[in-house]
């Protein structure tokens, strides 16, 4: 832990929408020393070079806590992703018989070795498949799988399938790992994932950083300030002393107000990183080639730019949203361009981590909420399914196909088995990246790692 | 030790456990179903009352409310039909032409139509035309483009309904059920359905149960929305059947697979046609089903029929009613006691709804202030409170909403809104307070209406033909984001089409009118003889929030007031008044208010 600097210093950093539990004190321990309700004013640029200085001096960037140091990135593909037109069994005549017509020929695809070839349109997770930082592992799925997309998604965002689990697994995972204070979760995206979903973390969510700003004029804004940049504990009274009485019931019983807490806590925490987030994305430019910089592309930029401003965080969610891999007629054009949009994304957002120093310290998980149906359906697309393929990039993963491809033969109703339960990989990257231990309290049951990581296998 | 310190200190004790429950301690109130008594009645009360069951109100308003005895005023909203009201009926532009219904399922379809015979949608081939096939391609993409404006015109005019009407709760009911019955035009593609199945809410929303359920599966709307024209005898379709029983009346985990398998038989062949639910006989199951551990030849009337006598059903519908109107959090035992409500009155929703309203439950501490406004109840109650007769349209009432999450007629899916806090996101949280920005100081000038809007890919098309372009130049795309592969067929051009069908929609979809809110923040403030900072703070408060302001925020909002000039109104002829020089001041100091965590609650 830093020596504690002294209150001047601490209060000009109170000020600042950056400050985070840094320094190795957190806000609680701010507000005690009366620094709540300050204004947020301090020319940012500055503050977010100190902050991160600091930072990397104690932390390495990410969080301080059990949750270590290094960052997971999940990439959610909505809509169900066909995995067997991602990761192409060619060596497998099962594969062109169910799929006369869709079916990638061998020729076109990005041979991996005598079985497997990535999809045309993959020459960047081609790339990093040959450079020793791409993991995929076959046949991801769960008992008893569901064929909706709400209740399937719904699953993976839990990782307690086929239960009334309501937190998600990033959210469990952060109140498990992080420190109270802090963010350990960005979620990229105009509404809240259910997997980032936790009991006492509030995750920092948005969507166009630009838009992550309360308007008003001037002579407002010092106000508007002083009401919401206080510290969230102090602003989420909803004690009955702070409620002019009103709060108590018949026999004086001070009463909470769950849903005012909850909104105070979130407006905590827009105050505390909107500026840090705004600015930090604002000031990001990269040269690198991400594709399409828009939706996926623009979002992994947007958590580069996070990431390279060292904000306190674990946990990345982004997302390929809107049920856009739901291919049931003519997928070959669509499919083809989502999946170059995806792969030019997550192979600019690898090689600009590269570029600014922090490829070692990034894991990026890409899941779907199921693959599709092995036979292509009568209008030259293919119906929901079940296993598919997950995806884990990085410098530290032990490159290569893991697990045990699915039976094109062997069907369910007409859907791959899995061959290996989706929360093994959860498992993965929690234990085998992440350094957290606790993955049986996280997945409510015991799952083994699979050696998806270097040195780990 | 300075109070602030000494307060916040005293949260850090009590924070860990505030989350975890809903507090400490209960108040007496709570889960207690008896009628709240006369002598109990407040205006506090009142407006409680108003803000769940209706869309917010005016300190006028709640002052009318409680003047009222309370069952007198709950049951003047549960029963509205002793209330005289006219409201103008939606006027329709008239996009649907004759030949049009039924409309093909996409263009692929109607361009097959044309090829085999000659004509779809009511215009024929041109042979004479460059491209004989693009009046057909034209018109569907008209109708496509007509129908997401007029769909656009008629949530407009509900919620023009929520905010004048003097029925509250059959607009909000309506809402609940529109949430329940989750139906999206973005897929059914026809706002006549839509306006068909709205309707059925407020005429059965605060009715019968059985009649809305069975109302709803023979409603267009949503045999369309969930695929129930492919659920056909031998070849069932299990969309509908699934959705009646897990989303519609009993919830996950009361019935088996089978009973969806077999469930789903049941509404074998049923369908509709131009606006009309039809049977269709020769696709009809008549076999022999098990339902719900009911064996026979069920159709689809006798299985909800099964479904109402199941113990889940109403435990079900008043759970989410109760969920909707009080709180999230109710007990095992107040969801069974009102489960018996709805059972003993033979499913009437009325009767549900009077004892909730009445109970004490529902004014206990733990209801009051409690719940996050959706978007569409935050922009509706902001439009009340300001006390607006009619519904201003800058900003555009569909825009403020859905970038806040929330469009009437689109829900997200058959799910529905999922409400509460998932409406917030810390984003969110400062668009909302965008919100009020936007209606408290409209952009008149820089205002373009939404609604007469090329998107970027059509402008290029205008654009292009402006130059005397062909129409094959001015369509040819140099990157291909949107390349379709079967537009570059000679015999129509696709992307012309729907450039033409914006166009033409524009010729035919009535031009909402555009004006912003007619708002008076000072005339307001006269009205409750609110002339100093102070008073002006505190009747703002009053009116808008429906939780206290903590003692030193209220302070903060004073001094900000102060600080702006506004200390105590002028005299202005003979009379204290406000007057427009404050009125920008007394607009920013209500837009802090209303940018508060603190208005997100009602």
């Amino acid at each position: 832990m830093v020596k504690k600097p002294k209150s001047s210093e601490l209060l000009l950093r109170a000020r600042s929408a950056a400050s985070y539990a840094d320094y190795g004190l957190s806000r609680r321990e701010l507000l005690r020393m009366g620094m709540h309700g300050v204004g947020v004013s301090a020319a940012l640029p500055l503050l977010l070079q100190r902050t991160s200085a600091a930072l990397a001096a104690t932390t390495g960037g990410a969080a301080l806590g059990p949750l270590g140091d290094k960052i997971l990135v999940v990439v959610e593909l909505s809509g169900g992703n066909d995995g067997l037109n991602t990761l192409v069994p060619h060596g497998n005549d099962d594969y062109y018989r169910q799929r006369p017509t869709i079916g990638l020929k061998k020729e076109e695809l990005l041979l991996l070795d005598d079985e497997f070839g990535l999809h045309p349109s993959l020459k960047g997770l081609e790339r990093l498949y040959k450079d020793g930082k791409m993991a995929a592992v076959h046949g991801c799925g769960y008992d008893n799988p569901s064929l909706s997309h709400f209740e399937s998604m719904g699953f993976w965002h839990t990782g307690v399938p086929n239960a009334g689990e309501a937190l998600g697994w990033l959210g469990r995972l952060a109140d498990l790992g992080a420190e109270s204070d802090g963010d350990p979760i960005v979620n990229i995206g105009s509404s809240q994932s259910p997997a980032v979903r936790g009991a006492d973390h509030t995750p920092v969510v948005f969507s166009d950083p630009e838009r992550f700003e309360w308007k008003g004029s001037e002579r407002q804004r010092a106000t508007f300030e002083r009401l919401t940049s206080g510290d969230g504990d102090e602003a989420a009274s909803s004690d009955g002393s702070l409620r002019n009485g009103e709060a108590t019931d018949a026999e004086g019983r001070h009463l909470t107000n769950p849903s005012l807490d909850f909104l105070h806590r979130v407006s905590a925490n827009a105050a505390q990183s909107s500026q840090f987030v705004r600015t930090a994305c604002a000031d990001y430019k990269t040269p690198v080639d991400y594709g399409i910089r828009a939706g996926l592309g623009g979002d992994l930029i947007r958590v580069a730019a996070l990431i390279a401003a060292r904000m306190p965080t674990n946990l990345y969610y982004v997302s390929a949203a809107g049920n856009q891999f739901d291919t049931h007629v003519h997928q070959a054009d669509v499919h083809s361009r989502l999946l170059m949009y995806t792969s030019d994304a997550l192979h600019g957002f690898m090689e600009d981590l590269e570029r600014i120093g922090r490829a070692d310290d990034v894991a990026v998980l890409v899941f779907t909420e199921f693959g599709r149906r092995v036979e292509e359906n009568a209008s030259l697309g293919t119906d929901h399914g079940t296993a598919t393929p997950l995806f884990v990039l990085g410098k530290g993963v032990e490159g290569g196909l893991h697990g045990k491809p699915p039976s094109l033969t062997e069907l369910d109703d007409g859907n791959l088995i899995k061959t290996t339960d989706f929360r093994q990989v959860y498992a993965s990257v929690v234990e085998e990246w992440l350094g957290f231990g606790e993955t049986e309290a996280l997945l409510k049951a015991s799952f083994d790692p699979l050696g998806l990581f270097a040195g780990k296998g | 030790m300075p109070p602030l310190v000494r307060v916040a200190l005293a949260l850090t004790l009590c924070a860990a456990s505030a989350f975890a429950t809903t507090g400490d301690a209960a108040s007496t109130w709570k889960e207690r179903l008896d009628p709240i008594g006369a002598a109990d009645w407040s205006p506090r009360y009142a407006a409680h009352l108003l803000e769940r069951a209706g869309f917010g109100a005016s300190p006028a308003e709640v002052r009318r409310f409680a003047a009222m005895e309370p069952n007198t005023a709950v049951r003047r909203l549960v029963r509205f039909e002793t209330v005289e009201q006219e409201l103008p009926d939606f006027v329709p532009s008239g996009i649907w032409k004759r030949g049009m219904d039924p409309f093909p399922a996409s263009r692929a379809e109607a361009v097959r139509q044309g090829y085999e015979n000659g004509e779809s949608m009511g215009v024929k081939v041109d042979p004479d035309n460059e491209r004989p096939l693009q009046p057909i391609v034209d018109r569907f993409f008209y109708l496509l483009r007509a129908n997401v404006l007029e769909a656009r015109r008629f949530s407009q005019w509900w919620a023009q309904r929520m905010l004048v009407s003097e029925r509250p709760l059959q607009e909000k009911i309506a809402l609940f059920w529109h949430g329940h019955f989750a139906t999206s035009d973005a897929k059914v593609r026809d706002y006549r359905k839509l306006r068909l199945q709205l309707e059925l809410f407020h005429e059965h929303g605060l009715g019968n149960f059985r009649d809305l359920l069975l109302g709803i599966t023979k409603d267009p709307a949503m045999l369309v929305y969930l695929d129930n024209g492919e659920n056909l005898k031998g070849h069932p379709n299990e969309n509908f059947g699934r959705e009646v029983l897990e989303m519609f009346s009993m919830g996950v985990g009361h019935y088996t697979e089978d009973d969806i398998r077999e469930a789903s038989r049941a509404f074998t062949g049923w369908t509709q046609y131009k606006l009309k639910f039809v049977v269709r006989e020769e696709h009809h199951d008549d076999g022999t089903k098990t339902v719900l551990g009911k064996t026979g030849n069920w159709d689809g009337e006798q299985v909800i029929d099964i479904i109402l006598e199941q113990e889940a059903t109403p435990r079900f519908i008043a759970r989410k009613l109760y969920e909707y109107f009080v709180r999230e959090d109710p007990s095992e035992g107040l969801v069974g006691e009102l489960a018996e409500t709805l059972r003993e009155s033979e499913y009437d929703i009325g009767a549900l709804m009077e004892r909730i309203l009445l109970s004490k439950d529902f004014y206990a501490e733990e209801s009051l202030g409690s719940q996050i406004k959706s978007p569409v109840q935050l922009a509706v109650s902001t439009y009340r409170k300001l006390e607006q007769k009619r519904l201003p349209t800058i900003p555009d009432f569909n825009v403020l909403t859905s970038s806040l999450g929330q469009m009437l007629l689109h829900p997200p899916n058959v799910a529905g809104w999922s409400g509460g806090r998932s409406w917030i996101t810390g984003a969110s949280l400062l668009q909302r307070a965008d919100l009020s920005r936007q209606i408290l100081f409209p952009q008149v000038e820089d205002f373009r209406d939404p609604d007469r809007q090329l998107p970027g890919i059509y402008r290029r098309v205008a654009e292009r033909l402006e130059q005397g372009m062909n129409i094959t130049e001015a369509t040819s795309s140099g990157s291909s984001s949107f390349s379709q592969l079967a537009g570059k067929s000679e015999d129509y051009n696709t992307r012309y089409g729907g450039y033409i069908g914006y166009v033409m929609a524009w010729d035919v979809v009535k031009k909402i009118e555009r004006k912003p809110a007619a708002i008076d923040v000072g005339g307001l403030l006269d009205a409750e003889k609110a002339w100093t900072a102070d008073a002006a703070v505190d009747a703002l408060t009053q009116r808008f929030l429906s939780v206290a302001l903590p003692e030193d925020r209220r302070e903060t909002m004073v001094r900000f007031a102060r600080s702006v000039g506004l200390v105590e109104a002028p005299m202005l002829g003979a009379a204290q008044r406000w007057g427009s020089d404050n009125e920008e001041a007394l607009r920013e100091l209500l837009h802090l208010l209303l940018s508060l965590p603190e208005y997100q609650l009602g």
